[in-house]
C-alpha cells in the first residue's frame, strides 16, 4: 500500500492582477480521511480550490493530486477528482436525472453506464422526488444535492468540496456528514471548504488554515491548539460554583447565559478541574469548550497573524 | 463511436437542449416557414408579371436562398453570442470543464450546436425550395453551389459568435458585436465600396466639337449642309468614379460570396433571369474600368462621317463570362475569419487557465 498523499501542494501561489489571491499555500490530505479547509472570507480558498481542480494554472509552486500534476496532466487529474463549486450553476431545462446522465456522459462513462449511476446517486443524495424536475426549479439547497451528485459521478477517489453545506437545512447536514463520512470510509480523500466551523468540527479528521492567502504552519497551529482556552460550566447551584472555583485557585474569568466560563489548557487539565469540582460536591449539569476546537485554533492563529 | 466523438456529440445534445429545446424556438422556425411560403407564393404570382413564366422558380430560389441567409444571420448572433461567457455567467463553464471534456470539444461541440440552430431555418424552407426546383428548372449546379455556401455562411456566424463569447467576458457585449461582424460584412462593405468609388475617382475628358448653325447652311431639297462651318471644339472634362479598383470590398460580402459561386441562369438577350445572376453582374460589371470618354464631332457628323464612336456594349452575360469570380476569395476571407475565431476561442477557453479576462471568474 502505498503512503503517498491524495493531494499534496508545496508553496503554491496564485494571483489576478494586483490581488494575491493564494500567497503561500502549502499542505497535505489523505486518502480516507476528511480534511478542512479554512479561513475566513477571502482567504483563498476557492483559489487554491480551483487550481487543484485543474481549472487555474498556479503562478508558482506544486501540486499533486494523486501523484499527478492538475498543469501537466490535467486529464489524469480529472479523471479522479470531483469538485463541487461554491457557484451553483445548473443546465435549467435539463432534468435532475439528465444533469446527472450528462455529466456522467462528459466523464465517458457509456450510456447505460450512465444510466444506472444517474439512477443510484439520484437515490444515494437523495434527490428521487425531484428526479424528472428540470433543474431550474430547484432551491437552492436542492441544487446544492445536484452539484454534488455530479462531483462524485465518476467515483472520484479526490472530492473537493467548496462550501458544501451552504443552503443545506439542518436535516440535509446531517445526510451531507454522514455521505462525507462514508465516503472517506470508502477509503476517499476529502477536501472541504466552509466557514461554518461548528460543522467542520464534527466531520474532520484533519484540518488546514488558510489566512490571507498562506496556510497555517503545522508548528503554529500547534501551539494554537496547545494555548489555554475557555470551557463553559453550568452548575446546578452557581454560588457553590463559583466558591469552588476559587477554591481550586482558577475564579471565572467571564460567565454568559450558559454557565461560568474557565480558562483551561488541554484535556488533562480540564478533566483534573471538573475532578476537583464534583470532589468539592459541586452539582455539574453542563461542562465543554465555550468553542469548537477548530474555531478556537482558527481564532487563535488570526489573533497571533495580527500581532 | 469513439469516446472523443461521443463526448463531442454530448456537448452538442447538451447544448441543443440547453438553447433551443422550447416552445418558442417552435413558434420561431415556424414562423419562417410560414414567411417562406408567403414569400414564394408571392413571388410565383409576382414574376411571371415581368415576362418570365418558365423562368420564375430560379428566381424564386434564389430569393429564397438569400432569405435563409438574411434571417440566418440575424438569428444566429443572438443564440450563438454567448455560449461560453453566458456559460461562465451560469455557473456551468467550469463543472464542465473539470470532466474529461478537452476545450477544443467544448468549443467546437458549441459551434457545431449553433450552427446547427442556424440550419433549422434552411430546414424550414426546404419544403418551399423543393417546390421551385420540381416545378421550374433551377440548374442542378446552383442548387448544389447555392445551398452549399450558404451553409458554410451561416457555420462563419455561428463562429464569430462562439469566438466572441469566448473574447468578450460579458454576454451583451459578445452578443453586440457578432451582430456588428455581420453588419460590417453584410452592409459595412457595400459602405465601403460606395465611399471607395467616390473616393477613387477619376478626370475624364471628352471633345466636342459644334456645328457653328449661325454660318453654316442646310439645304432642305437636297436635305444636307452645303456650307459647314465648324466651331471651336470644346472640352468637357468630368469626374467618374473607379469601381474597378475597389470591388474587392464587395467579394467580402456574404451575398456576393452566394452571389457569385452560384452559376445563374440568362434570358435570350443575355439579361440574368435569378438573383444570383443579378447580383454576381453587378460586382463583375464593378470590375470593368470606366468605358473611355466619347468624343462627338457634330462637325463631322454633318459632312455624314460619322462624329459618334458609337457602339453595342457587351450584353450582362458577356460582361460575366469575360470577368474574374471572385467567389472564393470572398468564401475564404469568411472561413478564415470563422476559423480564426475558433481558435481563439479555444485559447482563451483553455484550462487550467493562465490568465483570466478582466473582470471574470473561473467558476
Amino acid at each position: 500500500m502505498t503512503i503517498a498523499p491524495a493531494i499534496s501542494a508545496a508553496g503554491v501561489a496564485r494571483s489576478f492582477g494586483d490581488v494575491h489571491a493564494v500567497r503561500d499555500a502549502s499542505f497535505t490530505a489523505h486518502f480516507g480521511q476528511v480534511t478542512a479547509l479554512i479561513g475566513p472570507n477571502g482567504s483563498g480558498k476557492t483559489t487554491l480550490l480551483l487550481m487543484l481542480a485543474t481549472l487555474l494554472k498556479p503562478d508558482a509552486g506544486e501540486i499533486r493530486i494523486d501523484g499527478h500534476d492538475p498543469v501537466t496532466d490535467a486529464r489524469a487529474v480529472r479523471q479522479v477528482t470531483g469538485w463541487m463549486p461554491d457557484v451553483l450553476g445548473s443546465w435549467g431545462s435539463l432534468t435532475v436525472r439528465q444533469s446527472i446522465e450528462t455529466t456522467a456522459r462528459l466523464y465517458e462513462l457509456s450510456p447505460a453506464d450512465a444510466r444506472a449511476r444517474a439512477t443510484e446517486l439520484i437515490d444515494r443524495i437523495g434527490l428521487g422526488p425531484l428526479a424528472d424536475q428540470p433543474s431550474r426549479v430547484l432551491s437552492r439547497g436542492q441544487k446544492q444535492k445536484l452539484s454534488l451528485a455530479r462531483a462524485l459521478v465518476h467515483r472520484p477517489r479526490v472530492l473537493l468540496l467548496d462550501e458544501p453545506a451552504s443552503g443545506l437545512d439542518p436535516a440535509a447536514r446531517v445526510e451531507l456528514r454522514v455521505l462525507v463520512r462514508e465516503l472517506a470510509a470508502d477509503g476517499a480523500a476529502v477536501l472541504l471548504s466552509s466557514h461554518v466551523l461548528a460543522e467542520l468540527d464534527e466531520m474532520s479528521d484533519a484540518a488546514v488554515y488558510l489566512d490571507r492567502g498562506a496556510t497555517a504552519s503545522a508548528e503554529s497551529v500547534d501551539r494554537a491548539r496547545a494555548s489555554a482556552r475557555r470551557w463553559r460550566i453550568r452548575a446546578l447551584d452557581a454560588a457553590a460554583l463559583t466558591a469552588a472555583l476559587a477554591d481550586a485557585g482558577r475564579p471565572a474569568v467571564g460567565a454568559d447565559h450558559l454557565g461560568a466560563l474557565v480558562e483551561v489548557t488541554g484535556e488533562a487539565d480540564a478533566a483534573a478541574l471538573l475532578t476537583h469540582l464534583v470532589s468539592a460536591g459541586v452539582g455539574i449539569a453542563a461542562y465543554g469548550p465555550a468553542v469548537g476546537d477548530l474555531e478556537q485554533t482558527f481564532l487563535d492563529l488570526a489573533k497571533g497573524g495580527e500581532r | 463511436m469513439s469516446p472523443r466523438l461521443a463526448v463531442l456529440g454530448t456537448i452538442v445534445q447538451l447544448e441543443l437542449r440547453q438553447r433551443i429545446r422550447s416552445v418558442s424556438w417552435l413558434v420561431l422556425v415556424s414562423v419562417v416557414f410560414v414567411l417562406v411560403g408567403i414569400v414564394t407564393v408571392l413571388l410565383w404570382f409576382a414574376l411571371p408579371a415581368f415576362g418570365s413564366d418558365d423562368l420564375a422558380s430560379a428566381g424564386i430560389y434564389s430569393t429564397l436562398i438569400f432569405f435563409v441567409l438574411l434571417i440566418g444571420s440575424l438569428v444566429t448572433p443572438a443564440t450563438s453570442g454567448a455560449a461560453i461567457n453566458g456559460d461562465r455567467d451560469a455557473g456551468t463553464l467550469a463543472t464542465t470543464q473539470v470532466t474529461l471534456v478537452t476545450t477544443t470539444q467544448l468549443v467546437l461541440g458549441k459551434f457545431l450546436a449553433a450552427w446547427t440552430v442556424a440550419l433549422t431555418f434552411l430546414a424550414a424552407s426546404v419544403p418551399a425550395m423543393l417546390f421551385t426546383v420540381i416545378v421550374g428548372e433551377v440548374r442542378p449546379d446552383t442548387l448544389v453551389a447555392s445551398l452549399g455556401v450558404l451553409v458554410l455562411l451561416l457555420g462563419v456566424v455561428a463562429a464569430v459568435g462562439v469566438g466572441a463569447s469566448a473574447l468578450i467576458t460579458r454576454p451583451l457585449f459578445s452578443v453586440v458585436t457578432t451582430y456588428l461582424v455581420v453588419a460590417a460584412l453584410s452592409v459595412g462593405t457595400l459602405i465601403a465600396f460606395g465611399l471607395g468609388s467616390l473616393a477613387a475617382q477619376t478626370t475624364v475628358s471628352s471633345t466636342y466639337t459644334p456645328l457653328n448653325y449661325d454660318e453654316s447652311v442646310f439645304d432642305g431639297e437636297e436635305g444636307r449642309w452645303t456650307t459647314i462651318v465648324c466651331g471651336e471644339p470644346q472640352l468637357n472634362s468630368y469626374e467618374v468614379p473607379r469601381t474597378d479598383t475597389v470591388w474587392g470590398f464587395l467579394a467580402a460580402n456574404p451575398y456576393v460570396v452566394l452571389a457569385d459561386a452560384s452559376p445563374p441562369v440568362w434570358d435570350e438577350w443575355g439579361n440574368p433571369r435569378d438573383l444570383f445572376g443579378g447580383i454576381a453582374f453587378a460586382v463583375r460589371a464593378a470590375q470593368q474600368p470606366p468605358e473611355p470618354p466619347l468624343d462627338y464631332d457634330e462637325c463631322a457628323d454633318a459632312r455624314g462621317e460619322g462624329g459618334q464612336q458609337w457602339q453595342q456594349g457587351p450584353t450582362p452575360r458577356e460582361i460575366y463570362d469575360a470577368s474574374v469570380p471572385s467567389w472564393f476569395v470572398g468564401l475564404a476571407i469568411h472561413l478564415a475569419l470563422g476559423g480564426g475565431m475558433l481558435a481563439a476561442a479555444i485559447a482563451r477557453t483553455r484550462t487550467p487557465a493562465a490568465s483570466l479576462p478582466r473582470g471574470s471568474r473561473v467558476a
